[in-house]
């Protein structure tokens, strides 16, 4: 078989049992890989709470991955979201999913609980278990430094063995599977980690159709400004976005009550070049290289990252963010939820906390100490259990990132459309909204935005199935990746036919949410976006939302995916029409 | 949506590249609607039901070139591959479908093929061209279309000659009719622009506007700027040149700021000009004739370099302007175009467009677009005179 290996390692934890199985081929050619084939793994499972042992926790690779394609060294993490209670995915890149794909597989597939802390080694010559006692309870680094030999290594850290609802899964380089809490879904299995290794590599249909198309990408990188143009993402990172974002009016500051920060220049992309020497860094063999690292070699944080722990909760000094990234990092916690968790107790309580006090709850919210017990459920049950519910900036009790939804109108109806919450690498509308690409639209109408919405959640669907990067959509169209992927597998593939895949992936991952409770109720914005004006500027008005128009919107979004009034699927059993 | 597709319509019909009778554009949100040319309308709407995009485009080309590609095109060819470097970046090539394999219901066979490209060539009907999210992305790409139909079919006339009936006499009528003279009698500029930002912009604004109007280049591609100070002013990417009010960009020399992340993908060659020639202000865009010329090259018999649109290391000339090539945005025009440019104060990119600047205002910049672009039309029509009388003529 070409691009696919076609094998999956099925992990029975509470039996302590590793076994390579097949995966029919169909599915692999209907669902792709990484998102796709992770959310069709889980169609006997989706109703399971996500501590229960029994629901699978999915680490999923893409055809592409292997292949020196741009940006596809990466996989999905497919489960239910504890923070969320909806269906849950996550793309991350570096090493491990590269080594996974070498070590022979498409999926590894977790399920069971184990009696004692493990870890488990994948090779190609053994898969299996080993106790992991001494591992329990070390930080992220160092569990990485213990397990390296073994090939590359993904794991938890404290915050995940402690059950933090917003716990990531962290990669050896610094990559993290996050947002929803998957962290502690491994946690709750007893798994500390995973290493992988092999040396297999991914057969190519047709070498020079592949060489074609992917000439084809790197030549649209470069004619992108914001890839690869001098003051994009591959020279500043995603803080590239914080000039942009405070020019906009839509850089959220102080839980959202306003969207500027006078002092947002202390972390803009020039300022963390300028402070802490920053180099390129990135997934593994990606050209882009969007990631930056400080010359110690330490990970500075992302876009969402320095505005949360920056404005959103009023600190302006650079090196106290990038403190509280790395410690993130090291206790295995989601930067945004961690942030927006703290912003929003800040708020109820009257005070944001200032930096000292955001390094010690970050680390009592790890262990679960003092107040940190209440901030590890997450913003929503936290200012529910405050008797303040309305200051929780989520959807879906997903902490919203940094992208004010009055500043675009795209990015508001996109928040509530997204089947794993408050998120905005679903639709992704900055693209358009904010950044002109493939073409502008005006971030401030709501016109044509429920069909631009529906067809990028598919689009991105299929990017994320792939496995390949969002960022590379900044230039490359699925055009071009329709090519790679025919080159690749020798399956023929186009935009409309992985449109539809995504679509497929999309529709099943709302019918999931659907079956376990979920309804246009939950398709809503925090009351303030509708109530509260932002920080006009700069000739930019920023007005509340109009709630009105934004629920006309929504309904047309529902017609459009099919869906009723309540945006659920009517007596359709859509699972029997798929394959 | 309807607003939108009237405003593309008015477009497509000022700038002469579709029929007046021949024009129509479907769009869906939760419903679709199709509009314009009833027949063609039928079929936009049909097509672009079959597809998870937001608009199409179905229009009559006021010229015949893209009929006569696919007459002229071989019996297997299903595709016309663009020489043109922003037509080739973003189309890669253009299929077409002929007469023959039309019949009965096109838009299934429209939809498939839309479901791998930009745009279409049906012979006998027009070019059909798709729009993901919004209609303005469709009249892009049919403007795409119809720019590298035209640059193809004029490259390929000046090889090969006229091969099919009636092909001269409506060659003929393009040459006579439907060129215009280009000028730039008329026009207002500032002369010495000021460092007045309000000033700056305003200019930026109208000669946008003049070079779309004045059919020097298609509204969408190419970009704009000037410099005062510390400060570069650009035209956004994805910006279009008649409407570039709140699309100008203002982008700190020392890029302390990333504002500028949204300017024209050619900010790097526009800085690099700007420090290597003490220009105030440049203009770039595509006029086809200086496209087509730049193609021309009397070496390629005996050349190396194969991909000759990124790799030529030669500075070749065009009635004083030298042409370079390179790719664009981060590839290697920025390294190319600004140590040639200031000599004459225009310079060609191969299979790309113009540059020139002004050294005080636009004045300068847009009457050497103009001059560069009528000496290459000029210079077009000599070589096809010369030619091809000895070309075989069926
Ligand atoms: S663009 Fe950045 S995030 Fe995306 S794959 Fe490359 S380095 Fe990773
Ligand atoms: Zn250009
Ligand atoms: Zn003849």
């Amino acid at each position: 078989m070409y691009g696919w290996t076609g094998k999956l390692l099925h992990v029975d934890l509470t039996r302590g049992i590793c076994e390579r199985r097949e995966i029919p081929t169909e599915i692999l050619h209907a669902y792709l890989g990484g998102r796709g084939l992770g959310v069709r793994l889980m169609r006997d499972y989706f109703r399971l709470g996500p501590f229960e042992p029994d629901l699978p926790l999915i680490f999923a690779v893409g055809p592409l991955c292997g292949s020196n394609s741009p940006t596809a060294a990466r996989l999905s993490c497919v489960s239910r979201s504890p923070l969320t209670g909806t269906i849950y995915d996550c793309s991350a890149g570096g090493r491990f999913a590269w080594r996974l794909k070498a070590a022979g597989l498409d999926a590894v597939f977790i399920t069971g609980k184990s009696p004692q802390p493990v870890f488990l080694s994948i090779d190609p010559a053994r898969d299996e278990l080993h106790p992991a006692q001494l591992l329990w309870g070390k930080g992220v680094k160092e569990t990485v430094a213990a397990l390296s030999e073994r090939g590359s290594v993904t794991t938890i850290g404290p915050a995940g063995e402690n059950g933090v609802l917003f716990a990531n899964i962290m990669m050896g380089e610094g990559n993290s599977i996050g947002r929803g809490g998957l962290g502690a879904v491994m946690g709750a299995k007893g798994l500390k980690a995973i290493t992988a290794q092999g040396d297999g590599t991914t057969a190519i249909a047709d070498k020079e159709r592949f060489d074609r198309a992917r000439g084809d990408v790197m030549r649209l990188f470069r004619a992108s400004p914001v890839i690869f143009g001098e003051l994009g993402i591959a020279e500043y990172g995603t803080p590239a976005l914080v000039d942009l974002m405070a020019q906009r009016r839509m850089a959220p500051t102080e839980n959202f009550r306003s969207t500027f920060f006078a002092d947002s220049g202390n972390y803009s992309g020039p300022a963390i070049r300028k402070e802490c020497g920053a180099k390129k860094e990135g997934c593994y063999g990606c050209p882009i290289q969007c990631k930056k690292a400080s010359a110690a070699g330490e990970p500075l944080p992302e876009y969402e990252t320095v505005n949360h722990f920056g404005g959103l909760n009023g600190i302006s000094d650079l090196h106290a963010i990038v403190k509280a990234n790395s410690l993130c990092n090291e206790l295995g916690l989601d930067t945004i939820s961690a942030a927006a968790t703290l912003s929003a107790f800040g708020e109820a309580r009257g005070r944001f906390p200032d930096a000292a006090e955001v390094a010690s709850l970050l680390a009592d919210i790890a262990y679960r100490h003092g107040q940190g017990e209440l901030l590890s459920l997450g913003s929503r049950r936290m200012a529910e259990l405050l008797g303040k519910p309305e200051l929780s900036m989520s959807v879906k009790s997903l902490e919203l990132p940094a992208y004010d939804p009055r500043g675009a109108y795209g990015m508001a109806l996109a928040y509530v459309t997204s089947n794993r919450g408050g998120c905005h690498l679903r639709a992704y509308p900055i693209s358009h909204e904010i950044l002109r690409k493939p073409v502008p639209t005006d971030r401030f109408s709501f016109s044509g935005k429920a069909r631009i919405i529906k067809i990028a959640e598919d689009v991105n669907a299929a990017v994320d199935s792939l496995v390949a990067c969002k960022f590379a959509f900044f230039g490359a169209t699925l055009e071009e990746y329709g090519e790679l992927i025919s080159a690749v597998t020798g399956v023929e593939y186009g935009p409309e036919s992985l449109k539809a895949i995504g679509e497929r992936i999309y529709l099943t991952e709302r019918f999931y949410n659907c079956a376990n409770g979920f309804s246009h109720t939950h398709d809503m914005l925090p009351r303030r976006f509708f109530e509260e004006a932002g920080s006009a500027g700069e000739g930019i008005d920023v007005p509340p939302i109009d709630r009105a128009r934004f629920e006309e919107e929504l309904q047309k979004y529902y017609r459009i995916r099919g869906l009723d009034e309540d945006g659920r699927f009517g007596d359709r059993d859509l699972l029997a029409e798929l394959p | 949506m309807r607003d939108q597709i009237s405003k593309y319509t008015g477009k497509l019909l000022a700038d002469r590249s579709a029929c007046v009778d021949g024009i129509a554009f479907a769009a869906q949100d939760d419903v679709l609607i199709a509009a314009g040319a009833p027949e063609l309308a039928a079929l936009a709407g049909a097509t672009l039901s079959r597809l998870n995009s937001l608009a199409l485009v179905a229009a009559r080309p006021s010229l015949p070139f893209a009929d006569f590609l696919i007459a002229r095109a071989g019996q297997g060819e299903e595709c016309i591959v663009p020489q043109d470097t922003e037509t080739r970046t973003f189309l890669h090539d253009i299929p077409f479908l002929r007469r023959k394999d039309l019949a009965g219901d096109a838009a299934p066979i429209l939809a498939r093929l839309l479901g791998n490209r930009k745009g279409v060539i049906v012979e006998g009907v027009g070019i059909v061209a798709v729009g993901a999210i919004t209609v303005e992305q469709s009249f892009i790409n049919y403007s795409s279309v119809f720019h590298s139909t035209f640059v193809k079919y004029l490259q390929d006339v000046l090889v090969d000659g006229f091969l099919l009936p009636g092909e001269r006499e409506a060659f003929d009528s393009f040459r006579q009719e439907w060129l215009r003279p280009l000028s730039a009698s008329g026009l207002d500029f500032v002369g010495a622009l000021s460092l007045e930002k309000e000033e700056i912009l305003a200019e930026i604004e109208r000669v946008g506007r003049y070079t779309v109007e004045r059919g020097l280049v298609d509204s969408f591609f190419g970009n704009i700027s000037a410099v005062a100070g510390e400060r570069i002013y650009i035209s956004q990417t994805a910006a279009s040149l008649d409407e570039l009010k709140g699309c100008i960009d203002p982008v700190p020399a020392d890029n302390s700021s990333t504002t500028g992340i949204t300017a024209s993908s050619e900010l790097l060659a526009h800085r690099k000009i700007y420090e290597q020639t003490g220009a105030r202000v440049i203009l770039h865009g595509h006029p086809k004739f200086s496209v087509v010329m730049s193609m021309l090259c009397d070496k390629k018999a005996e050349c190396a370099i194969k991909d000759c649109w990124k790799d030529c290391p030669h500075v070749r000339e065009l009635g004083g302007t030298p042409v370079v090539a390179g790719e664009i945005g981060a590839g290697g025009l920025a390294k190319r175009v600004p140590p040639v440019i200031g000599a004459s104060g225009s310079a060609i990119v191969y299979g790309h467009g113009v540059f020139t600047l002004g050294r005080e205002g636009f004045g300068e910049a847009f009457a050497a677009m103009v001059d560069v672009e009528n000496f290459c039309r000029e210079e077009y029509f000599r070589r096809l005179g010369s030619t091809n009388g000895s070309k075989s003529d069926c």
